[in-house]
């Protein structure tokens, strides 16, 4: 972990800024996400859930490689960035039709694999016929943080075919073309919270987007929600995984999972806080509320 | 975002899970949550702080495990570089790296001792006793050794037989209340962090 380095190296390493924004990689992001998945699902106690969400990833990546680069206006970016604002606002979805598609698609696939269970191939069918204002509306709920106007049923498989669409728009982008927001805590390309944290092997901590999949610098030991850095604590089950914890706020009694990739390098976000359930319950217990969602898990609509 | 409520915030319960996505998707939570019952929850911190050896001030991030709340006594188990420091960007030198020995170690000094001339014994006294005689010992060195005017007749003012050295790990403000101290005195010979 501690090792000398060369003098060259640190001339090196202080002239480098700290990357403050990574864009997700369009050719892997949703493969890696699938791998992690199969690799967790095995001997776990949701093993049927993160096998379905596994298929749920590869699928997205499929959808993904066959859309054509997205176009930008590049006059609009420069708007939004010059006041300080995401530059590909999740508020937008009604500019972005194409998402609807990639949803039918995205259900076709899904049902087409034969091992699936009745409940979600009808599930998968019913998605399939909600007409198009009933879907804008229900993407405004998830959208917009009116977690209470969300089917939870539905809400996984709305979610991933946004995702891909907003990937897709995110990884177009240029990094110094995105302005860093007055809100630590938002994504600065989509304005969307993010899903959990990774403290990646170079010991810096990035948020990871539960929408478009960027990440975004945030010094480490600080609430992720209220910005607070009296009172953090980190939680992890004994014996179990530690590399994955929940960093807990004393401020506002709020935690969001944190990853350290120096304990598991395969770590990924939306899939090892999914497959992190069991911390869930047990920080909550503890008197915790959890800061956001998982894009692919929805607690029931009276919690 | 008007319509912001406490639903915002919520807990992943047996309650909320057979109506989440998982329940509704026919996958029992049951299981998970029975699971659960066997696991013990750990507590851990990071804090923030800075090397206490030089003016260089590198930012230190210290690792604790244990629950201040329980009966387990809080214990740092590790020090690093802090990644996100502009001053060090997560790398010490040999001595900062080598700090949590110094946290840990069973010489280190905790309270003010005081050897008497002659003694071989240290005895230990209150920070009262130190600061008191710290203070009877500057004045004195001070009376006796003030220079007021040099060779030439010219007013200099120096105190120039104590010195004075200040913490590292010192603020702005810190720095500032240091020279107010210590310049009217006369001092010259001091270092501290507001030179760096």
């Amino acid at each position: 972990m501690q090792r000398v380095l060369p003098s060259d190296e640190i001339a090196r390493s202080v002239a480098q800024p700290i990357p403050r924004l990574r864009l997700p990689d369009r050719a892997a992001v949703f493969d890696r996400r699938a791998a992690r998945l199969d690799r967790l699902a095995p001997d776990h106690a949701l093993s049927g859930y993160l096998q379905l969400m596994a298929d749920v990833a590869r699928t997205q990546q499929v959808l993904l490689s066959a859309l054509p680069p997205p176009v930008l206006d590049s006059a609009e970016l420069a708007r939004a960035a010059a006041h300080r604002m995401p530059v590909l606002p999740a508020g937008d979805h009604r500019r972005h039709r194409e998402w609807q598609p990639i949803l039918a698609g995205l259900c076709e696939r899904l049902a087409a694999q034969e091992h699936r269970p009745g409940t979600v191939a009808d599930l998968l069918r019913r998605v399939h016929q909600i007409p198009a204002p009933v879907l804008d509306e229900q993407v405004d709920a998830l959208l917009g943080g009116r977690p209470e106007h969300v089917d939870p049923a539905t809400a996984p498989f709305l979610m991933a075919a946004l995702q891909v669409l907003w990937v897709a728009l995110a990884a177009a982008l240029d990094p110094a073309a995105v302005a860093p927001l007055d809100v630590p805590g938002v994504c600065p390309v989509c304005g969307s919270l993010p899903v959990a944290s990774i403290v990646r092997g170079d010991g810096h901590r990035y948020l990871h987007c539960a929408l478009c999949a960027s990440e975004w610098h945030l010094v480490r030991a600080k609430c992720s929600h209220c910005d607070a850095v009296d009172g953090i604590a980190y939680r992890f089950i004994e014996h179990g995984n530690d590399g994955v914890r929940a960093e807990t706020c004393e401020q506002c009694r709020v935690y969001r999972k944190i990853l350290l990739q120096e304990k598991d390098q395969h770590v990924e976000a939306v899939a090892d806080d999914l497959a992190s359930l069991a911390l869930d319950v047990l920080v909550g217990e503890a008197g915790y509320h959890r800061a956001s969602v998982n894009p692919l898990l929805w607690p029931a609509a009276e919690g | 975002m008007t319509d912001m409520t406490r639903r915002q915030f919520f807990k992943l319960t047996g309650a909320t899970l057979v109506g989440s996505s998982l329940g509704l998707l026919g996958f029992a939570p049951g299981p998970a949550l029975a699971e659960v019952r066997q696991f013990k929850l750990l507590r851990a911190t990071e804090t923030r702080n800075t090397c206490p050896y030089c003016s260089v001030a590198c930012g230190i991030l210290m690792y604790s495990l244990g629950d201040k709340a329980k009966n387990a006594e809080a214990s740092i188990v590790h020090i690093e570089g802090d990644p996100d420091h502009p001053v060090n960007r997560g790398t010490l030198c040999p001595k900062g790296a080598g700090l949590l020995d110094m946290v840990h170690s069973k010489s280190r000094l905790t309270y003010p001792e005081y050897r008497a001339p002659g003694s071989d014994k240290w005895q230990r006294i209150s920070w009262n006793d130190a600061l008191d005689r710290i203070a009877r010992l500057l004045k004195a060195d001070r009376d006796a050794n003030f220079v007021e005017k040099n060779a030439d007749g010219l007013t200099v003012n120096r105190w120039i037989t104590t010195g004075m050295l200040a913490a590292s790990g010192a603020t702005n403000e810190v720095g500032y209340l240091t020279h107010k101290v210590v310049r009217p005195l006369g001092l010259l010979v001091f270092d501290n962090q507001a030179r760096v």
